[in-house]
């Protein structure tokens, strides 16, 4: 074995730069298996990561406190793991609240705490309760921006039947088990009307049935009746995967890209290295090393470098994707990152090195199998077949001379060549893909941005935070916000619950009049027109799914006690912000509403500071509360920094690739250099023919690379829209234009480029009197 | 018409200098390759280098043809100080003023004879249909005409070197560097180099050969410079065999 070790070590420092090509491969290979990998794990099922993260409950069940006691409740743990209460809850009115949220019935929960055996919240802002009249909310995490412009920092306190509970912190739950949190003194003062028990099974708990089994198991022995309400965790789990669907398929794709490209470059680099040892092979032989002990010197040779890298890449795979996931995680509402799983770094460690094994161990079978003579020959033998048509028929155009002699490499190692080429065009796969999503989300986003407004405003109620409300009649509100500098068009909705013909549940209308169409509505239009008369409506694709409507239906409703048919005339994108089921109908006036019923919408003319605006609005009307819609959707931004991280990483590994063919070809052909080099080929003639080569496949790989990941991208992003119930409107998928591919093709150039430009350099630099004389 | 008249067709031996090394020495770490050498070589004329292996032939032939750089003291040859030239006018210097023959030939596996010929002179910038032009006088000079189309696995040890030859010459060099010649091949394909060697010479080529051969350089070089650890120990007259 010494011997072995002798020979494997006396090769890595002989190859010192295909070593080091190898453990660099291997390293950013690592790298992005262990992003990919743990990015596939995370959306492989966010909701039960997080909610395992939090130790959520598997059913947060609501009992009578009149017909059950709390000792009952804690003695009754049949085929329970954990449980967390009983917590003392109540439903609190909040009549008008600031905004679109936080309105209506809230579920509050007495609790001593955050923390516990189930549910564990992450308390993202602010502190716990800790005295009577303080409240925590319930709310997925923000980042200081978002919570500043969004809602929620408008809310600095929730009154109800003469209570006022002053928001101290914000915490979130994945389970959802709760609207918000007190301490337990305040929920005595607020006369609890159930008892709220968080539980977590053993055993089967994948379905809404088994999780009800489990629970029915719980209840047996409790008195009938004490069981009010009971939800699984699969309730929130669906509404959870509505949101985030959409983006799930977009981070798969760059995972199994990842992989697959990970795989192709290391056969690639791994293969040409032995393959160019085969003389080397042939010498161990004749030294009288058995073809068993040359395969492991060959093993050996490759495994070192790539177990180096691989421990490298999987610490950086690990630290790259750490912040990511969390992002993620975060983006999607989940609230905690999981971080890297352990059988992800297990991957990283073990894979990598195990895949070069593998693929080392292809050539190295052949070398096992041939003789001392045959693998010196193998090493130096001569090319023939097409690729000596191929140089002759380049050799008589009227290309440069080192050019043409660069093209024709291409055909002297035809696998090689073809292996170089799918990692080049994978490379561009990917960055067309991923250019091809960003645009894609930056369409939708800007549709997205183009509906709803700069800032939304809606009127205090008076049970409000602030007790001040608004003297205005919903005319002089619209009024007052016209004459305000800076604003562009106002949008007003009235949202009313409609009863209606064949629906079981009412329908919640948005009532529209103003510039609504006109503020990025009407250009969400999937399928028909804008509606045009009073019997007209328009639906949000999601209410057209889940009412099983079509565009061109009719609905009968009872409206202001009138039985009136509307017809559905388009279809579009997205509903106005806050409740409702997305339906769209032309202006009424309802006597009975009331001044904070009212929502209004600002676009602002360019460059208006909002801030200002809203501050402007307060200062006009303390009665009326605004808040600015957030930035850019925060799930998107990560989408599109995640691809982009993802495509630079793929495309680093590509070009690391193309480094180490040429640099395989020019240790191939050091004799052939150094011939041209004593003839008179200049250090820039030498560059130009090993760049040119490469430049070439950069070029394929572009032409055929980007019909790949523009398929790739209407395949995947109609499917990750279809996931979350959207259709996505035609105008967000054609992203392409001439430009934007040349620039594409440009990326494979450049890709081989980078890669082929260092082996290059170092090429023109080969001192042509060892090589000549090396024989 | 002389033979071989397409190769050149210069003066016979002239009192101009093409190589002048003036005082030039090589060192590879702690060793000296070449230890203070001056030489001179006239137009026209043989000169063959010889020693012990190790003695420093190579290393000054690869000083003639700016392969590599001296330590110190001056190389001029063809009246352009190499040791002054960066990386490109070597280049440039060696494609129009030096031919170069090996002792393995160095062709290009995957070009045809004919291309590997034609090579030299499309670096220059010749069209493909000039260069093959004049490689096919070449051809037809050094009699492998008939060997044009093959490729040089299929060549005989002689044909490459003639091969070589050709390539070398291809762009009327004004000196033939020829590094152990006939170092690889049989006696008879030896003798033909040979031949060829000493008719070039006899139009005027003016050739640099290292050799081990005693044979060879009696033969075709009239003069002989012995090194020995790195300095000229001897030169001498020859008279051709």
């Amino acid at each position: 074995m010494s011997a072995v070790w002798a020979a494997a070590k006396a090769a890595i420092r002989r190859r010192r730069l295909q070593t080091f090509v190898i453990g660099l491969v291997a390293l950013f290979c690592t790298a992005t298996v262990v992003v990919s990998l743990a990015l596939l794990d995370a959306m492989s099922a966010p909701f039960d990561r997080a909610l395992a993260q939090q130790r959520g409950a598997h059913a947060v069940a609501a009992f009578d406190p009149a017909k059950v006691t709390d000792a009952q409740l804690t003695a009754a743990r049949d085929g329970v793991e954990a449980a967390a209460g009983p917590f003392g809850q109540v439903m609190f009115e909040v009549g008008g609240g600031s905004g679109p949220v936080m309105r209506g019935p809230l579920t509050l929960v007495g609790r001593p705490g955050p923390g516990g055996d189930v549910d564990r919240l992450d308390l993202w802002r602010g502190r716990w309760a800790s005295a009577p009249g303080e409240v925590v909310l319930n709310a997925p995490p923000e980042d200081e921006t978002s919570f500043a412009r969004g809602p929620f920092s408008r809310i600095p306190s929730l009154t109800a039947d003469g209570t006022t509970l002053t928001v101290v912190g914000w915490a979130f739950s994945v389970g959802g088990s709760a609207d918000g949190w007190v301490t337990p003194e305040q929920m005595t003062e607020l006369r609890p009307t159930g008892t709220q028990m968080l539980y977590r099974f053993a055993g089967d708990v994948s379905t809404r049935e088994a999780v009800q089994q489990r629970l029915t198991g719980v209840t047996t022995g409790l008195p009938g009746g004490a069981l009010i309400a009971a939800q699984p965790y699969q309730v929130v789990k669906e509404e959870a995967a509505e949101g985030s669907g959409v983006y799930l398929p977009f981070l798969g794709t760059f995972g199994v890209l990842g992989l697959i490209i990970a795989v192709i470059i290391v056969g690639n680099v791994v293969s040409g290295a032995v393959i160019s040892g085969f003389r080397h092979i042939g010498m161990l032989k004749a030294l009288g090393f058995t073809p068993r002990q040359v395969v492991a010197v060959y093993l050996t040779m490759v495994t070192v470098p790539a177990t180096a890298g691989a421990i490298l890449g999987t610490v950086l795979g690990d630290l790259g994707a750490r912040p990511l996931l969390e992002d993620t995680f975060r983006g999607m509402g989940f609230g905690q990152d999981t971080g890297v799983p352990a059988w992800v770094w297990a991957a990283g460690l073990v894979g990598i090195p195990a895949l070069v094994l593998l693929t080392a161990l292809v050539p190295a079978s052949r070398a096992h199998r041939l003789s001392a003579a045959e693998a010196i020959s193998a090493g130096s033998a001569p090319r023939r077949g097409h690729g000596l048509r191929v140089q002759r028929a380049l050799g008589g155009t009227r290309l440069p001379r080192s050019v043409s002699l660069g093209l024709g490499h291409l055909f002297a190692r035809p696998a090689r060549t073809a292996l170089t080429m799918a990692s080049l065009l994978l490379g561009v796969t990917t960055v067309t893909f991923a250019t091809g999503l960003s645009d894609t989300l930056i369409r939708f986003s800007a549709l997205d941005a183009a509906a709803g407004g700069d800032v939304s405003i809606r009127p205090e109620p008076p049970d409000g935070p602030t007790g001040v409300t608004s003297s205005r009649t919903d005319d002089e509100v619209e009024a007052l916000l016209r004459g305000l500098p800076g604003t562009e068009r106002i949008g007003v909705a009235l949202g009313r619950p409609v009863s209606a013909l064949g629906q079981s549940e009412p329908i919640q209308v948005n009532f529209v009049r103003g510039d609504v169409a006109a503020m990025g509505y009407e250009d969400q239009l999937l399928e028909g027109r804008w509606m045009a008369a009073p019997d007209e409506m328009v639906a949000t694709s999601e209410l057209l799914n889940k009412r099983g409507l079509e565009v061109g239906d009719t609905i009968t409703m009872e409206l202001q006690g009138v039985r009136t048919t509307v017809t559905v005339v388009g279809e579009t994108l997205q509903n106005l912000p806050g409740p409702g089921d997305g339906l769209f109908a032309p202006w009424r006036e309802f006597e009975d509403a009331e001044p904070f019923d009212y929502f209004y919408q600002v676009d602002l003319t360019e460059g208006t500071d909002r801030e200002a605006y809203m501050q402007a609005i307060r200062s006009a009307d303390p009665g009326l509360s605004p808040w600015s819609r957030g930035g850019s959707n925060e799930l998107q931004v990560i989408v599109t920094g995640f691809s982009s991280v993802l495509a630079v990483l793929l495309a680093t590994v590509a070009a690391l690739g193309v480094l180490n063919t040429v640099a395989l070809n020019v240790l191939d052909r050091r004799r052939d250099l150094g011939m041209l080099k004593s003839i008179g080929m200049t250090p820039r003639q030498v560059i130009t023919m090993l760049v040119t080569s490469m430049a070439a496949l950069g070029v394929a790989g572009g032409l055929l690379g980007i019909p790949f990941g523009m398929v790739a991208h209407r395949l995947v992003v109609p499917l990750s829209a279809g996931a979350a119930k959207v259709t996505l409107p035609e105008s967000v998928l054609r992203v392409w234009d001439p430009l934007q591919l040349a620039l594409l093709v440009l990326s494979g150039v450049l890709i081989a480029v980078v890669g082929a430009l260092l082996p290059a350099r170092s090429a023109a630099r080969l001192t042509i009197a060892r090589v000549l004389h090396n024989e | 018409m002389t033979p071989l008249s397409v190769v050149r067709s210069v003066p016979g031996m002239t009192t101009e200098t093409v190589v002048r090394l003036d005082g030039v020495r090589k060192e590879f770490g702690e060793t000296a390759a070449l230890d203070g050498v001056s030489l001179e070589i006239r137009r026209g004329e043989a000169v063959a280098v010889m020693g012990p292996s190790g003695c420093g032939k190579s290393t000054l032939l690869n000083m003639v043809a700016g392969l590599d750089r001296p330590t110190a003291g001056e190389v001029t040859v063809h009246g352009e100080r190499l040791d002054l030239m960066n990386e490109t006018g070597l280049a440039l210097f060696r494609r129009h003023h030096l031919g170069m023959i090996f002792q393995f030939f160095n062709l290009l596996d995957d070009l045809s004879a004919l291309d590997n010929v034609a090579l030299a002179a499309q670096l220059t910038g010749s069209s493909a249909a000039t260069a093959r032009r004049r490689a096919l006088e070449l051809f037809d000079e050094l009699g492998i005409a008939g060997r044009r189309d093959v490729y040089p696995a299929a060549l005989s040890g002689g044909e490459r070197q003639r091969v070589a030859v050709a390539r070398a010459l291809m762009n009327r060099p004004a000196l033939l560097l020829a590094d152990e010649p006939t170092g690889a091949l049989d006696s008879r394909a030896g003798e033909q180099v040979m031949d060829l060697l000493i008719d070039l010479n006899q139009i005027g080529q003016t050739l640099l050969i290292v050799t081990h051969d005693e044979r060879l350089a009696h033969r075709c070089a009239s003069r002989l410079v012995e090194l020995a650890d790195g300095r000229i120990a001897r030169e001498s007259a020859l008279d051709r065999v």
